[in-house]
């Protein structure tokens, strides 16, 4: 029998975590309603960074509440052993981790960033010259937490994984500003258009082959490893 | 590929930051108990885990039902069910939970065999791990090992920290699901009482090397304790085989392996009258190896 038991170790950690997951849906459920409700009763500035940090919160905290809990608490609760001594190789048993926080952290970060981009917009709360940086920070955050994952699966640490969570929240916030008083994006962020100049392109290119490199080098890390329990 | 061993280890070696495993030769058949005994921080753990597919040989080969490990891990860990003693369940799940989730993966899971040993052990499928105790938890954990029907169970310390009755409990499923002639146990354990109750061949470990290794029989027959009586205070011949001299006057005890008709002889010929000829405990013949070896690691003789 060849057969892969990723699809029941994924299905296994998204029962466990089902609660936890809906309460943090339901979370930004919420938070896009009180946004909903909100606007147009605080100024806009307010209102955009406001709504930015109630619109992340939920997700930022599924997100690294379910990577710690499946990733580091399987082997700091030693539930790793009962794992792996089924038929499963630490590559799977690494991609089968993937399968879970990516689809699940990968869901509300679409939702968080339509009603974002929707509400900045949609409703004119910035012009559209702004899409590129937007676009960045969004997928930004997502690099920050594909670096997080990484740490967590290759660690197992939770002491380890809260320094990477340290280190990626500052970083991603300085290199966000630092991108923000880049010429070519500064000088188009308050435009009337979107301008995807060369920089913006090679900015928001980057980001993606770090999201892409940082997930394959995690079960290239992983693969490689000769000890896993 | 002789796909009569259950495990065979050839010259595994493994190199931890404070621990070193070396030339591990270790091989049974299926339908047989192999025990491991050892003192804490022998080597039980790694060679268990090594057999495993978990941890990486430095050196060496392990083959699992014919399957080399670790690289064919999955086929083999198809027909092996694992139990080790720092293994946890999900807390906030139920026992149904766990023996629904193991269903889903092996097809040779036994649902009749699993609710009959539900109830052997007294388990409510129900209850959620967090609320059970170390002894249920363990039984647990072996319903789920045994239910899916494995071709050898690998069990690290199963028994460490049960009572005396849930204790009997496992053993005595363990030895229940050797009905089925094919199947083979591989254990680990500090407690002579359990190996020397259900091996068939024991292994004895220190200080990460095999330091003896045979069937059952043999080893309990190959060790002797001779109360000889030393009237003329003559000294007691230098054999190999002697493991412990105790005297007490001109009564002595001496402890020796790998006994045979000639032994005795050695000591009457020198002069000894030997009153008795006692067989030793399984416990009795660990501890004898373990003060053997550790002397002979403190004479920086190999064991």
């Amino acid at each position: 029998m060849t057969h892969t038991i990723i699809p029941h170790l994924v299905k296994k950690d998204l029962l466990i975590w089902r609660k936890m997951i809906s309460i943090f849906c339901l979370m930004s459920l919420l938070a896009i309603a009180g946004l909903s409700l909100i606007y147009g009763h605080i100024p806009n500035f307010v209102f955009m960074n406001v709504g930015f940090t109630i619109l992340i919160v939920p997700t930022a905290a599924c997100g690294i509440a379910l990577l710690i809990q499946t990733n580091v608490f399987e082997k700091e609760k030693s539930t790793q052993v009962f794992i792996m001594s089924l038929p499963i190789t630490v590559k799977e048993f690494t991609l089968a981790k993937l399968l879970v926080n990516l689809p699940v952290f990968g869901a509300l970060w679409i939702v968080t960033a339509g009603v974002a981009f929707y509400f900045t917009f949609g409703l004119g709360l910035l012009p559209l010259g702004a899409v590129p940086f937007i676009t960045m920070i969004f997928l930004g955050i997502f690099a920050a937490y594909s670096c997080i994952l990484s740490i967590s699966l290759v660690s197992q640490s939770l002491s380890t994984t809260i320094w990477g969570i340290m280190f990626f929240e500052a970083g991603t916030s300085a290199y966000l500003w630092i991108v923000a008083f880049l010429d070519p994006i500064k000088n188009t962020i308050y435009g009337p258009n979107t301008v995807w100049n060369s920089t913006a392109i090679t900015i928001v290119a980057i980001q993606v082959l770090v999201i892409v490199f940082v997930l394959v080098g995690t079960i290239f890390i992983q693969n490689k490893k000769r000890d896993f329990i | 590929m002789d796909m009569t061993m259950a495990v065979q280890c050839e010259g595994v070696a493994k190199q931890h930051p404070h621990f070193l495993l070396q030339d591990v030769n270790l091989s049974f058949e299926q339908g047989t108990v192999m025990g491991l005994v050892g003192p804490n921080g022998a080597g039980k753990s790694t060679i268990l885990r090594i057999i495993m597919g978990l941890q990486k040989p430095d050196s060496g080969s392990v083959k699992v039902l014919g399957h080399s490990m670790p690289n064919d891990q999955v086929a083999a860990k198809r027909k092996i069910g694992f139990i080790a003693e720092d293994m946890r369940l999900y807390e906030s799940e139920t026992i149904e939970f766990h023996m629904g989730f193991i269903k889903s993966i092996f097809d040779t899971w036994d649902q009749e065999y699993a609710t009959k040993l539900l109830g052997r052990f007294d388990l409510n499928k129900d209850q959620k791990v967090k609320g059970l105790s170390h002894g249920q938890r363990v039984k647990a954990t072996l319903m789920l090992a045994l239910a899916r029907r494995p071709q050898l169970l690998v069990f690290d310390e199963p028994t460490t920290g049960l009572d005396p009755a849930v204790r009997k409990e496992v053993l005595d499923e363990m030895m229940n699901s050797l009905q089925d002639e094919t199947r083979s146990i591989l254990f680990s354990s500090h407690n002579t009482l359990d190996i020397e109750q259900i091996s068939d061949y024991i292994t004895f470990i220190y200080d990460g090397r095999i330091i003896e290794s045979r069937d059952k029989e043999t080893f309990l027959d190959s060790w002797r304790r001779l109360r000889l009586t030393n009237i003329d205070n003559k000294p007691i011949p230098d054999l190999p085989n002697i493991r412990q001299i105790q005297q007490s006057g001109r009564l002595c005890a001496v402890t020796v392996n790998d006994y045979d008709d000639t032994t005795i002889d050695q000591f009457t010929n020198a002069g000894l009258k030997v009153d008795a000829i006692e067989h030793l405990t399984l416990e009795e013949i660990f501890l004898n190896n373990v003060l053997h070896a550790k002397a002979l690691k403190n004479n920086g003789t190999t064991p």
